[in-house]
């Protein structure tokens, strides 16, 4: 019993990260009817952006994380910029130009900060909570803590504001959005920057869990897609449901399955897929092939 | 419509493939040129990790063989002939590494320097061995001297020299039986798993728990949780630096408060700073390099490459170091051989190096010896 509530423990915090990278795809999906495949690179340099920030020039951890955010942002503002003149015509080059960018991105961190990386240590000093003889780590409670947060604002965001509603409406009907007047490519620019800041966050928070390092987006990426499609690609509560549903499972087959872990997450993944194409939350807002 | 999303799948698929088949020929590499020249300058390649988790070996790897090869080129080269390193990334892939295997045999090198990933040089093997390009890697794993190859050597020690005296120190000298392991299943991983595991055979002791995890997981709790109720009085790792690091720091994180102990990547900064300096504390380590301070060589060494790439050295770059100035030592006594004669000449090649007295047995392995040092404040110390 009580391997099974640590392991849960220990995928919960990996399953909030997975959460965070989920939401920046699905926004963007379904705001944009695009995957973007530079998506796991623009975490990476979150990641690098924070702990230089916090390690180098010394800024308090959230400060650090918020100069991550803005500065990804600004690079999700430019691909978007970039990508504009093809948007409504050619979504398959849209693809490989986010791929495009994601090389960019990688070869970028190499020649700032080279390949190696670096380690990021704990920004909260203080041990572990003791409950009931399992043993959580204050560090997991902030990541859970924020990405809650996180995720509270996005649905605050695209709910209640006027902006929000744009960019739903834009998701529902671009031609429809633009006939009443919604600037629709200031309404992808917010998808892509809250996307790459909703990235940075992610790869803030996983930098003292993990290392950092310029491949570090592939995997984190592969899972945060897994995770939105999973829990319904383009749905906002899929996304999160299927980042912790990814992170949680992963915990379980490496606990049972041991060197098999990474095929039996990926083969319940392959199931779950086959029985519900749709995903969890079965939305799918925009179909603009 | 529906062949529209058909085509999308397609670009989407190769969207995947792209970034691989890309990275496999963007390697960085010397120029073209016919082997078996006389003139000009020796071609020596190093293939290692510059990219990914492993880099970083791949990184000490190139500082210890660029030191070796400008210290000969500094002194006139060899027969009047400078050497010429090319640098080229395997990305840590077994993969990547047989394109560059074909590669380099196709770019008339003589010799490569590397790999220190286990996995890729035992899949670089075959295609060295039908080049006749004989081959110094840092990987350790006792499968490399499975592959019997005639052009395979071995910088250093393998994984049964290491996890043996690891066993010896831990259960003969200290005395200690309650012991859980925890491997991954990569290349190195296993070697580390089987090689510990029947030196412990040898001694009557059966681990009292045996995790294995993949090679990039990331999340321990499973396994950790596990090890912890069984209660071990120390717990063995088997894995490389940074994933080490990781779960140690895990460990700690989940109130495992014994020591761990492992072979070379747990003596490197990599793996202390991953984990946290506070938690490494009393680790064990086996290691034929302990630190600079051994002897005047090591000092020298130290010093030398403290100067040229301001940091300090650490065992990789050593071993790096010592297998770059056998090959150049076999180079120098063969007249500038390829093929099988070079082979013959670094067989032959007596060299007392900085982990020790080299001699090559059939199998390619030239030292048979590690030592073991704890890791107390912060810094590698041998243990008395």
């Amino acid at each position: 019993m009580q391997v099974f509530l640590q392991t849960f423990i220990g995928g919960m915090s990996l399953g909030a990260i997975y959460a965070l990278v989920a939401l920046g795809f699905s926004l963007v999906f379904r705001t944009m009817g695009l995957v973007n495949f530079s998506h796991g690179n623009v975490v990476m340099i979150g990641a690098y952006l924070a702990s230089t920030f916090y390690l180098s020039t010394k800024l308090p951890f959230a400060l650090a994380m918020a100069l991550a955010i803005g500065g990804t942002g600004l690079i999700g503002v430019i691909i978007e910029r970039v990508l504009r003149p093809l948007e409504n015509k050619d979504f398959d080059l849209m693809l490989i130009g986010t791929i495009g960018f994601g090389i960019v991105l990688e070869a970028v961190a190499i020649i700032i900060w080279g390949a190696t990386g670096n380690a990021v240590p704990n920004p909260v000093p203080t041990g572990p909570l003791e409950v009931l003889g399992l043993r959580i780590r204050t560090y997991d409670l902030v990541v859970l803590a924020i990405a809650t947060a996180a995720a509270v604002l996005l649905v605050f965001f695209l709910q209640s504001t006027k902006r929000g509603a744009a960019m739903q409406a834009v998701a529902m009907d671009h031609e429809a959005a633009t006939a009443v007047g919604i600037h629709v490519g200031r309404s992808n620019a917010i998808a892509f920057m809250l996307g790459a800041g909703l990235a940075a966050l992610a790869g803030g928070l996983v930098g003292p869990l993990l290392y950092v390092n310029p491949t570090m987006g592939g995997a984190l990426g592969i899972k945060g897609f897994a995770a939105a499609i999973l829990g319904g690609f383009g749905s906002i509560p899929g996304a999160i449901v299927g980042g912790f549903a990814i992170g949680v499972l992963d915990a379980f087959t490496a606990g049972h399955f041991q060197g098999y872990s990474e095929l039996v997450t990926f083969l319940v993944f392959t199931v779950v897929i086959m029985i519900r194409p749709t995903g969890i939350f079965g939305e799918r807002t925009v179909n603009r092939a | 419509m529906f062949s529209s999303l058909r085509r999308r799948a397609a670009v989407m698929l190769l969207g995947l493939a792209l970034p691989v088949a890309l990275a496999a020929c963007s390697a960085p590499g010397g120029d073209q040129g016919d082997s078996n020249k006389t003139d000009g300058p020796i071609k020596i390649a190093l293939v290692d990790a510059q990219s990914g988790q492993l880099s970083s070996l791949g990184a000490w790897e190139l500082k210890g063989a660029r030191l070796a090869i400008d210290e000969w080129n500094a002194a006139g080269g060899i027969n009047g002939r400078q050497i010429e390193l090319g640098v080229f990334d395997d990305q840590g892939d077994p993969t990547v590494g047989t394109n560059l295997a074909r590669k380099i045999a196709s770019e008339g090198y003589i010799a490569m320097i590397g790999t220190a990933e286990s996995a890729v040089t035992i899949a670089m093997a075959p295609i060295l061995r039908e080049s006749k390009i004989p081959n110094i890697t840092s990987g350790q794993s006792p499968g490399l001297v499975a592959v019997k190859s005639p052009f395979l050597f071995l910088n250093g020690p393998t994984s049964v020299t290491y996890d043996e005296t690891l066993a010896k120190y831990i259960v003969d000298t200290k005395g200690l039986k309650n012991i859980a392991m925890i491997t991954n299943n990569g290349g190195y991983g296993k070697g580390e798993h089987d090689a510990f595991t029947k030196s412990l055979q040898a001694r009557g002791v059966k681990p009292i728990e045996d995790q294995v995890v993949t090679a990039d997981q990331k999340d321990f709790s499973a396994a950790l949780t596990t090890i912890r109720q069984k209660n071990p009085q120390v717990i063995f790792i088997g894995a490389e630096e940074v994933q080490s690091g990781l779960i140690v720091k895990q460990a700690r994180d989940l109130g495992i408060t014994v020591p761990f102990a492992g072979a070379a990547p747990q003596g490197t900064p990599v793996f202390a700073d991953t984990a946290g300096t506070a938690n490494v504390e009393g680790t064990i380590v086996s290691s034929p390099y302990l630190s600079n301070e051994v002897s005047e060589a090591s000092k020298k060494f130290a010093a030398a490459y403290k100067a040229k790439f301001n940091e300090d050295a650490e065992m990789h770059g050593a071993k790096a170091y010592d297998g770059t100035q056998i090959l150049l030592n076999a180079l120098k006594t063969s007249n500038v051989a390829t093929g099988q004669a070079l082979a013959d000449a670094i067989r032959a090649t007596k060299y007392a190096g900085l982990l020790g007295d080299f001699a090559f047995d059939d199998t390619g392995v030239g030292i048979f010896a590690t030592r073991i040092g704890t890791i107390q404040g912060g810094k590698l110390v041998a243990a008395g």
